[in-house]
């Protein structure tokens, strides 16, 4: 069940005052909103269901008895086997062909046939987030962070539907506490919530989808029919695209979490204005940089123990997060080109004699550009479908200059321009538009959302496109 | 507090203000202004909505769906409310998205005169040069995608190929015409464009009993029935005939065994009517069978295959349907195999030198 979808609409419009009739009582509310998150599940596939049933009811079984034992070895050996099962698990269903197919081809180039079979294992929707927020919910537990929750509470913590197939991926402090009292029905967030879903709908359902179908889909299928500036620009729409697709997609999420009165955290704060690649992992998928940080990065060592080990540790890091991604060996290389440029960074603020310059218009905008060009680098590899297809784009770049670029259109210019553009907008209009709406009387709001819904609809192209991060 | 404020405060509860100066509304105001745009939303994009529900599967959700959005429309129509979206479609130069077109467009069978049975005449295997290059067209439902991109790149190595965008659109084919109109895109292209040489792949969503644009008085029984055959076969040699009569010569990608069972015989009874349309039209269409090319050892599905240095390779997407790159791959060889059998494409190659 997509979002952008009509019958999304129609079970939200159910869902949404059920859920603030039954909030005052949370022993019924509860396992409505399981049920209601279940059914969303259950649309693109009921079998899925028993999987998230068994993640829950595992994670819950380990978090009680690892606050059970007081003695830390046996605490230890829990939690290792609790996240190896989750593990266990998502490897499988996302790893396992991936694992054999590359193991097979290693031997094959040595001569050696291993008789290894390929199971073509479906990938269950959203496993990769939701077993990232259980094995958050069992290593808090087993910090001490959090004392684990009624099995109640925790399935519906982790099933919760706005953010079940593509996050955010929400810790258990963040959304456990709001699950403890019933929300309050005066004081709803309506106007950040309505400009979230609207803006949202409109960067999935019109932006993404227009520089998918107009440039991204035709360079990267054939990139050696197009011009240097096609795959140039082509490049930066996917850069634009694939931001517009996933951050549309949480914004939705967000906005549809705050008119059922729960807050998520940000996932995404104008990346493309980053002046550095780290900045850039503190404002693209913000939920999953800090889980790598906190789960990975900081158990790794973090930047504890010497130069060297904190680059491997960001290597090792990045390299994570791009198989996260993807079982492909393009989405590593991807995570390594991250990796190698932060350690670069890092190396070159570490140098000896390194002075931190201030900050002037020109170097900051010095910093985006080269930030941004790092990272549409890397998106190459991303998008690709292999390393042959990265090559022709990187080759393409250079070779075809001066020739035809009808994919070059002013439509295509302009929803790059905005699609960037909007990231350097001073927070202080987004909040003033919302503000103003926010004071509109119900009717007036009820006709600007719909004239919103009308643009978004009449400019989108017919049907929906899945979402890019629902692979992940 | 005293009990007489109570009630009061509840309905009238002291206003918040959250950051930017944002007020903050009940939960019945979100519930109201929800469903107030969401109707308004529903009336503005009344046709398109409308559109939306004639082209779902046939079924009892395709049903609802009309019952619902045919009056909406009407209502929507009645109060000038699908003006905007028509002027917002006409600005975006997109006027004809609404309209919903089920003319199945296609020539009429040549009838063959009484006492000729001899085979047509040989066609000529006509000559492409880099100053004048064989244009292919390559279009389809969404099977087609990949493998139209594999054969834009295969051909980015000859100088004579001259392959247009691949034209691939997601859930369309032959039986529903209302959802995307082939018969009549493919004339314009015909007509526009003037491809030599057109790659077909269509099927992979008409595997249902449900068809538009019968003609009048028809009616056609369950999928693989006999007149739901002839009906299909009537849209497929009809497609061949627009191209063949424009001059143009056809190949038509099977369609490939898929990892459910059922679908795969649903789509072989689709194979061999499209294969015995080419077989009569010799020279003029191609069929292509893709079968044995991703079937496995056992001679069932395969997602992963070896290639040409026994190395595994993902051919198949994990919908068990759509093809990945190195299929594209294979199937593109396939294909401009058949085009160098029929055009003469490399003669220009030992021409004298003008120097």
């Amino acid at each position: 069940m997509l979002f952008p979808t009509t019958t999304f609409a129609i079970f939200f419009m159910l869902v949404l005052p059920l859920s603030w009739l039954l909030m005052p009582r949370g022993a019924r509310w509860r396992p409505f909103m399981i049920a209601a998150s279940y059914v969303f599940y259950a649309a693109w596939d009921w079998h899925f269901v028993l999987l998230l049933a068994f993640s829950t009811v595992w994670n819950h079984l380990f978090a009680g008895a690892i606050n059970r034992r007081s003695d830390p070895r046996a605490r230890r050996g829990l939690l290792g086997v609790a996240v190896a099962g989750d593990v266990a698990l998502l490897g499988y269903f996302k790893y396992y062909d991936f694992f054999v197919t590359s193991t097979h081809n290693a031997f094959s180039y040595a001569g050696v046939d291993l008789p290894l079979e390929v199971r073509q294992i479906v990938l269950p929707v959203g496993i990769s987030f939701f077993t990232f927020m259980a094995i958050s919910y069992v290593v808090d537990t087993y910090r001490g962070d959090w004392q684990p929750a009624p099995f109640g509470k925790f399935a519906t913590y982790l099933s919760f539907f706005p953010h079940l197939v593509a996050g955010p991926i929400v810790r258990p402090g963040e959304l456990l506490p709001q699950f403890e009292t019933p929300r309050d029905p005066r004081y709803v967030d309506t106007s950040r919530a309505f400009y979230l879903i609207a803006t949202g709908l409109f960067k999935k359902v019109v932006i993404a989808n227009y520089l998918a179908s107009s440039i991204v889909d035709p360079v990267f299928g054939a990139p050696n029919q197009h011009s240097s500036l096609e795959v140039l620009v082509g490049v930066y729409a996917y850069a634009v695209q694939i931001y517009a697709d996933f951050s549309g997609y949480t914004d939705m999420a967000i906005g549809i979490a705050l008119l059922l009165g729960f807050r998520f955290p940000q996932n995404f704060d104008s990346p493309y204005a980053a002046t550095s690649i780290q900045d850039f992992w503190r404002r693209w998928h913000m939920t999953l940089s800090r889980w790598l940080r906190d789960y990975v990065y900081i158990p790794l060592g973090g930047n504890r123990k010497g130069r060297l080990v904190t680059y491997r540790n960001l290597m090792l890091t990045m390299l994570i997060g791009g198989l996260w991604h993807g079982a492909g060996w393009t989405f590593v290389a991807w995570g390594a080109i991250h990796g190698t440029a932060l350690a670069t960074e890092r190396w070159w603020r570490e140098r000896p004699g390194f002075v931190e310059r201030p900050w002037t218009p020109l170097r900051r905008g010095w910093h985006r550009f080269v930030t941004f060009q790092v990272v549409c680098f890397a998106w190459i590899f991303f998008r690709s479908d292999s390393f042959a297809t990265a090559r022709e784009v990187i080759v393409r770049l250079f070779t075809a200059w001066g020739e035809a670029s009808p994919l070059v259109t002013l439509g295509v210019v302009a929803a790059i321009a905005a699609g960037i553009g909007s990231q350097y907008l001073p927070p202080r209009i987004p909040l003033a538009i919302m503000a103003r709406f926010s004071r509109l009387h119900v009717a007036a709001q009820a006709v600007v959302l719909a004239l919103a819904l009308l643009a978004t609809n009449s400019m989108g192209p017919e049907g929906v496109a899945p979402f890019i991060y629902f692979r992940f | 507090m005293s009990q007489t404020d109570q009630p009061r405060s509840r309905r009238h509860p002291e206003e918040r203000w959250a950051e930017g100066g944002r007020r903050l509304h009940s939960a019945g105001a979100a519930v109201v202004v929800a469903l107030g745009a969401l109707g308004l939303g529903l009336l503005l994009n009344a046709p398109g909505i409308h559109k939306s529900a004639s082209t779902q599967p046939e079924g009892w959700k395709r049903n609802v769906a009309l019952a619902l959005t045919g009056p909406l429309q009407d209502v929507s129509s009645a109060l000038l409310l699908d003006r905007p979206r028509r002027a917002l479609k006409a600005v975006l130069g997109r006027s004809s998205d609404d309209r919903i077109d089920t003319a199945v467009a296609i020539p009429t069978p040549q009838t063959k005169p009484a006492g000729s049975g001899t085979s047509p005449p040989p066609v000529a295997r006509t000559k492409f040069t880099p100053e004048h290059k064989l244009r292919i067209w390559i279009a389809g439902d969404s099977l087609v995608i990949v493998p139209g991109e594999s054969i834009e790149r295969a051909a980015a190595g000859s100088p004579v190929l001259d392959p247009l965008a691949v034209d691939g659109r997601i859930a369309t084919g032959l039986e529903r015409p209302d959802l995307f109109n082939w018969f009549t895109h493919l004339r314009q292209v015909m007509k526009t464009k003037r491809p030599e040489a057109v790659v077909l792949m269509f099927g992979g969503n008409d595997d249902h009993d449900f068809m538009t644009g019968l003609p009048k008085g028809v009616t056609i029984g369950p999928f693989d029935s006999p007149t739901w055959i002839a009906e299909y076969r009537r849209r497929v040699g009809g497609l061949m005939d627009t191209i063949t009569r424009a001059g143009g010569y056809v190949v038509w990608i099977g369609l490939p065994i898929t990892a459910d069972p059922a679908q795969t015989r649903r789509f072989d009874a689709i194979n061999a009517i499209v294969q015995s349309e080419a077989a009569k039209r010799p020279g003029r269409a191609s069929y292509l069978d893709t079968y044995f090319n991703f079937a496995g050892d056992n001679g069932g599905y395969a997602e992963y295959l070896p290639n040409d240095s026994g190395q595994l390779v993902k051919m198949r997407a994990d919908d068990g349907v759509h093809f990945e790159r190195p299929a594209g791959d294979l199937i593109a060889r396939e294909v401009l195999h058949r085009l160098y059998q029929r055009y003469d494409l490399t003669s220009w190659r030992r021409r004298p030198s003008t120097g």
